[in-house]
């Protein structure tokens, strides 16, 4: 490992001092103009530029560096605050808990302990727990798919299949605590609305036991493995002062030396009866990023075994109070991508004055620019991907079908739809013969 | 709770107009009442430059009938959060950027641009956040009066009823 390290920082400094020069050797006015003559502009996006989520990044190339970057998002933005301001609280967690796919829990957790806070209410130990197991389960499955999602940027398609294989397990653990995939709907203003019985705690460590020999092996992959390494170290720096400078959070923070975790800063739920280990280090990197997330899961599994060791009994909920009392608050949480702030204010009523959720890809965003620069167009897709940005928690958006009319097409219908696309264009594809399949029947 | 009442008692030492006017809401939280511009930029660039808030985690706009508040969440490194406000009138929604400060708030305050209707001086140049390119030009649906439901999002107009013609504009 420590071969690799030295082997690829060397590469790097070479590298930034090849580019040092070039710039230096560039003094003179014509040798600038040739530089912008040779500069290209490419439009990247909104469709898909890495993940499977919109935004446009308007790429300036000098042969394949970029030289710069505008970052253009906000095309999922629903006007999810202000439909908050016209709905119950109840009502609101739903809404809140679509803010994400990914980490529902995380927000609707933030915003049931504002809630709480606003109303005066203590949640019973054993709810504090529950959401805990959630909480680190969650963070599990959203670094599962991060990993993944990073492995396939990088043509690493057999680590890909391998953490979405592994994600599964713990999805159908969180799909028998929850009776959801995503989406728990566990919490609720006072607690939780589903306990965790014997039999789910033995599975829930059985995965854990499970899930331990993989993340060891994954880390071991990342540490020794030259095309990863190869691809990953140096690439997309964010240095110590620099992600202080633009406010980074989560892993994006931590790989850059700075302990920034909600979890041990301020700890909520029960975060503060159980040890939380914080992970850092001080790569800076996209290979930082990554070390960082798989330890993080070993310790999340640490958290679970402890939260399934020793937690209370008891009730799981208090009764909440429909009507808020008049105030506002600041609830902080720590999401799998980093701190997750949602700030409420309520006037008396049943229904919130003001909600506002700042969450954590909305900070991570603000340092991409300066991540992209200097980097080859091909490290664009894995840096862009390295900061996890989950399109649907910056732009605080529910999925809606806009279309006047919202239809579910089955796969013959899909395929339909294709042929008289490309029909209407001059293409006739009818006559293709495809072999006759079922799909998710 | 100490630190967060050192924090209070030397800011009112230096600005003599925050008495009465800040207190500690609760452990790691601080708020202060509305300030006008020149007010909330002395005290956030003291904050800034002497007193270790390093970071702005983000700013919250609000609808407060006749004026706009802006809430802008400060945090020095033992995690305590200060919400530090200001306040300017819908019929002259004008404030500085706090961009050259903190860089991480472009995109709030862009935010404010787009939602609230604010005019933020100062921010640097780039694309307009979050709202698409096609929203009619003084619709700014985060303010109380703004309804959705007078919304048409085919044709991108807004229609109130004639009697309620003027809200929601500016």
């Amino acid at each position: 490992m420590d071969e690799n390290k030295e082997r690829m920082e060397s590469r790097v400094n070479a590298e930034n001092k090849e580019s040092r020069e070039g710039t230096e050797g560039m003094d003179s006015k014509e040798n600038r103009k040739n530089q912008e003559r040779n500069r290209v502009v490419i439009p990247i996006g909104p469709q898909h530029p890495s993940l499977k989520e919109p935004s446009s990044f308007t790429i300036t190339l000098e042969g394949e560096k970029v030289v710069d970057a505008v970052v253009g998002i906000g095309y999922v933005h629903r006007g999810l605050e202000k439909a908050c301001e016209s709905r119950t609280y109840i009502q609101n967690l739903y809404l809140i808990e679509r803010v994400c796919g990914i980490c529902s829990h995380t927000h609707s957790t933030a915003f049931c302990q504002g809630i709480e806070e606003l109303a005066g209410i203590t949640i019973p130990r054993r709810a504090a727990y529950i959401r805990v197991i959630v909480a680190e389960l969650e963070r599990l499955h959203s670094h599962l798919l991060w990993l993944g999602v990073a492995a396939h940027e990088i043509g690493f398609d057999t680590l890909f299949m391998y953490s979405w294989r592994d994600r599964e397990k713990v999805l159908d653990i969180l799909a028998e605590i929850c009776g959801n995939r995503v989406n728990y709907g566990i919490n609720t203003i006072g607690g939780v609305r589903r306990d965790i019985d014997s039999e789910m705690m033995q599975n829930i460590l059985k995965m854990a036991d499970y899930l331990q020999e993989q993340l060891k092996y994954y880390l071991d992959l990342v540490m020794t493995d030259q095309t990863l390494s190869a691809r990953l170290v140096g690439i997309g720096k964010l240095s110590y002062e620099e992600a202080l400078k633009f406010g980074v959070v989560g892993p994006v923070a931590r790989a850059a030396g700075i302990m920034d975790d909600i979890r041990i800063i301020e700890p909520y739920a029960a975060y503060g009866e159980i040890p939380v280990k914080p992970v850092t280090d001080t790569h800076a990197d996209v290979f930082g990023r990554t070390v960082v997330r798989i330890k993080e899961m070993l310790e999340s599994l640490e958290i679970i075994r402890f939260s399934v060791k020793n937690i209370p009994d008891g009730d799981i909920a208090v009764k909440a109070p429909k009507r808020v009392p008049a105030g506002e608050v600041i609830s902080r949480t720590e999401a799998p991508r980093g701190e997750n702030i949602h700030y409420i204010r309520s006037n008396g009523t049943d229904m919130p004055d003001r909600v506002r959720v700042r969450a954590p890809s909305q900070a991570n965003w603000q340092g991409m620019r300066h991540m992209l620069q200097g980097q080859y167009l091909a490290d664009v897709p894995i840096t862009i991907a390295a900061i996890d940005p989950c399109y649907s928690c910056t732009d605080r958006a529910i999925i809606v079908n806009s279309e006047s009319s919202t239809e579910v097409m089955d796969w013959q219908g899909l395929r339909q739809y294709s042929i008289d696309w490309y029909k209407k264009r001059g293409i006739d594809v009818s006559q293709v013969k495809i072999p006759e399949r079922k799909l998710y029947v | 709770m100490q630190a967060e009442q050192e924090i209070i008692d030397r800011l009112c030492e230096k600005f003599p107009f925050l008495n009465s006017r800040i207190h500690v809401q609760r452990q790691k939280r601080i708020f202060t009442g509305h300030l006008i511009k020149e007010e909330f930029e002395q005290v956030i660039r003291y904050l800034h430059d002497e007193m270790g808030f390093y970071k702005a985690n983000h700013v919250v706009g609000t609808d407060e009938g006749e004026n706009l508040g802006f809430i802008y969440l400060l945090t020095n490194k033992e995690g305590i959060i200060l919400a530090l406000k200001e306040i300017a009138p819908k019929s002259d929604p004008k404030i500085n950027s706090m961009t050259g400060m903190y860089p991480s708030l472009e995109r709030h305050e862009r935010e404010l641009v787009d939602l609230f209707g604010a005019e933020v001086q100062g921010l640097p140049e780039g694309p307009s956040y979050p709202l698409p390119d096609g929203w009619p030009k003084g619709n700014y649906p985060l303010r109380k009066e703004w309804k959705p439901e007078y919304f048409d999002k085919n044709t991108m107009t807004y229609n109130p009823p004639v009697n309620d013609n003027d809200k929601g504009k500016h």
